[in-house]
């Protein structure tokens, strides 16, 4: 297994936000965890990013437990619910900006962004400010610059809220299209079953913070 | 946003705008193109630079303001982060403060340095600097905590997120998109530095003037006008290269910003350090004016209040300080009597369809481009002639008080402005208002906070006023920055003691204006 989700629980205050959640995601797949608003789904993928620390339970990646290790240091990707383009850097510089965190040799860092607008299809927007892109392009090039560092797993905050039906369907294929050419590891929350079902390969329900799961699969 | 109805057309701009243009002619633009024109030899133009006097106070004037900007962007920095991220104890106190210190009397400010630091330091660089980062740091926190605030969580998350650690974050996404604010806001403390004269008038000294220090001493002291306007003129340039080069990121600045509410965390120990140390920078030198006005020597005594108040005799400190509460109150009635309407309609001629239009707003925001007393050795030398021989009236004090407060005004009411939506006119006009009676039923009650910030920051500046005001006052209407300024410059004990009594006394009465119309001010 490549991410295991042991016994998370996590409260603010006295509310009980997750309790006792568990969930195991295979390497290589893409998991669907699906419940209505206020069922803590973006709360339990800010806990796996280490940008919540759980009052109880580990999460391990790969075999080691990543629970204490700072947000920068655990390789794991997340694309927001409304996409945080960094608005002072252009699309190639946000595709950028992981890989430079990580000190990579700068022709590394241009044949992977060039692989990425590739397959996000947004080779011609690469100087175009981010602030100019329309709502699908903004969700693509999220993606691109969430690959870019390749992390060992990507965590999807509801990736494609907001948009109009006939751009979130077609966004919706084409994620899980590059998901699975790059084989990355994935966790989706949604509250909407159909996109999970397009998305994953696996799906979770999470209904009232973890205390009753149901497992089902989509493939 | 579209915030101007399609009836405010070109000549409405112009009429508009037309009280602020003639209140900075008068006090700025005919005065600064009559000195620059008049009283000069042009000997002095090269052989001023010559004297050591002027070379020093060049050099002291550059090198403590680059280095008060510095500490100020510094400090300041941290401080908008803490303020504008972080929820903790004394936090909204913390704000009231900053806020207080920026339009607290220069004067006062200088006095309560000297009462806060041991003697060795009275007349140091170092004192000169911590007074102008207590003064100035307000422009930080006020200019660059906007754009942080809007700063949405998330993407400092998102950051972490691509493997950035806090100081990765801070270089290339924090600083980066507070640039444009950053670089405002120290070209601002630059210019409050370099022109700075009631904070050096009490803390500089020997080899520590600056060229406003200098151009007074000539103008007032050696009688040298001609040398005195060559510096001021030399100055005005200097700064007015400057002012456009900032008026150009400034015109970004004026803009409104998205407040997102972030989720404010609590405060781990070194920040604690930090706010704890920075409040003390600020309560500090407060207390210890308070303590100050109280001593006369190593004792406790009521002497200073006492011969502020003519309680008391004291040999060469013939004072009257209810004339000069009573001038200083009467300047301020009148400055913001003048400041708010002008500043008000001024603002309705720059704001053109939700943005700034720049031209008039360059021209709003000149007089606080220009030291307050190159404006006062101007307005001295142009209405010294027959028929505008009013150097020695009393109004004119008002007026350029005015002056420089009316950018203050603008300040609070473009937002307010800008904010209001244009359909509330549409609705009030199809419900049968007619346009000035939508302005007196709709738009003056949206505009109530900005009119008071404006009358209170109004009242503030011209009640501390020392720059231009030192030019043109008259003994029989001195006001309180001149009496605390002529205090300190006589020796002795209860002169001082007099001193601090009289800044305090100028320092309750502006924070009482000043937080009683903006209680809970915000970053």
């Amino acid at each position: 297994m490549s991410l295991v989700i042991d016994n998370i629980s996590f409260s603010y205050g006295d509310r009980d936000i997750l309790r006792n959640f568990t969930l195991q995601i295979p390497t290589g797949k893409t998991t669907a965890v699906v419940g209505p608003s206020g069922s803590g789904k973006s709360t339990l993928l800010r806990v796996i990013a280490g940008l919540l620390t759980p009052t109880a339970g580990t999460i391990i990646l790969n075999g080691q437990d990543i629970s204490c290790v700072p947000t920068h240091l655990r390789s794991v990707g997340m694309i927001f619910q409304d996409n945080q383009l960094f608005p002072h850097l252009n699309v190639y510089d946000n595709v950028a900006f992981g890989l430079r965190m990580a000190k990579a040799d700068k022709r590394v860092i241009a044949e992977r962004c060039q692989e990425l607008l590739n397959l996000v299809g947004l080779t011609e927007a690469a100087k175009q400010s981010v602030t100019t892109l329309s709502g699908g392009e903004a969700k693509r090039v999220a993606l691109a610059r969430a690959l870019a560092p390749s992390p060992q797993v990507l965590l999807l905050d509801e990736p494609l809220t907001g948009l109009d039906k006939e751009l979130h369907d077609r966004l919706a294929q084409d994620l899980q299209r590059i998901l699975h050419a790059t084989s990355t590891t994935a966790l989706l929350v949604t509250h909407l079953m159909p996109e999970a079902e397009v998305i994953s390969d696996a799906i979770h329900h999470l209904n009232d913070g973890g205390r009753s799961p149901q497992v089902g699969a989509s493939h | 946003m579209v915030s101007h109805s399609s009836s405010v057309t070109a000549r409405n701009i112009r009429l508009l705008a037309t009280p602020a243009t003639i209140l900075v002619l008068v006090t700025a633009i005919i005065p600064l193109v009559v000195l620059s024109s008049t009283v000069v030899r042009s000997s002095d133009v090269i052989s001023i630079w010559q004297n050591s006097a002027v070379q020093n106070a060049l050099v002291f004037s550059i090198w403590q303001a680059l280095l008060s900007t510095i500490f100020t962007i510094l400090i300041g920095l941290i401080a908008t982060w803490y303020l504008t991220r972080y929820q903790f104890r004394g936090r909204q106190a913390l704000i009231a403060l900053i806020t207080v210190s920026f339009v607290l009397p220069t004067v006062a400010v200088g006095a309560s340095f000297i009462a806060v630091l041991p003697t060795w330091l009275h007349h140091s660089t170092f004192a000169i600097v911590l007074a102008h980062i207590f003064f100035n740091i307000s422009i930080v926190v006020r200019t660059v905590g906007p754009r942080w605030n809007s700063l949405q969580e998330d993407l400092v998350h998102c950051a972490h997120t691509l493997g950035a650690s806090s100081l990765q974050t801070w270089r290339h996404v924090i600083l980066p998109l507070g640039k444009s604010a950053i670089y405002s806001s120290a070209a601002l403390t630059f210019f409050m530095c370099f022109t700075s004269y009631g904070i050096i008038t009490i803390l500089g000294g020997p080899g520590l003037a600056t060229l406003d220090i200098e151009i007074y001493r000539r103008a007032v002291q050696l009688g040298d006008l001609s040398g005195a306007t060559v510096l001021a003129v030399a100055q005005m340039l200097f700064i007015t290269i400057a002012f456009l080069i900032w008026s150009r990121s400034r015109s970004v600045e004026l803009t409104k910003f998205r407040v997102v509410a972030v989720s404010q965390r609590k405060l781990s120990v070194a920040p604690r350090f930090f706010v704890g140390a920075l409040t003390v920078l600020f309560l500090a030198p407060l207390s210890a004016l308070s303590i100050a006005s109280f001593r006369t020597g190593r004792s406790w005594s009521l002497s200073g209040w006492k011969v502020l108040f003519g309680m008391q005799n004291q040999r060469g400190l013939e004072l009257d300080i209810w004339q000069a509460l009573q001038t200083s109150g009467k300047y301020a009635l009148i400055a913001s009597c003048i400041a708010l309407p002008t500043g008000i309609a001024a603002t309705y001629a720059f704001s053109k369809n939700g943005s700034t239009n720049s031209r008039w707003s360059s021209l709003a925001i000149l007089p606080l481009s220009i030291s307050p007393v190159v404006v006062g050795l101007a307005i001295l030398v142009t209405y010294d002639f027959a028929p505008f021989e009013f150097r020695s009236s009393w109004f004119l004090i008002p007026v350029v008080h005015a002056a420089i407060a009316m950018p203050f005004v603008v300040r609070a009411a473009l937002p307010v402005v800008q904010g209001i939506p244009p359909e509330l006119r549409s609705a009030a006009a199809t419900l049968g208002a007619s346009p000035w009676r939508r302005f007196c039923l709709v738009e003056i009650p949206l505009l109530r906070p900005a009119i008071t910030t404006g009358i209170a920051f109004s009242m503030a500046i011209s009640l501390g006023e020392f720059g231009a005001t030192s030019f043109l006052t008259r003994r029989e209407s001195q006001t309180l920055p001149i009496i605390i300024a002529n205090l300190f410059g006589k020796a002795g004990a209860i002169p001082r003691a007099s001193g601090m009594a009289a800044s305090l006394l100028l320092v309750i009465v502006t924070g009482i204006i000043v937080l009683s119309v903006d209680r809970k001010p915000q970053v």
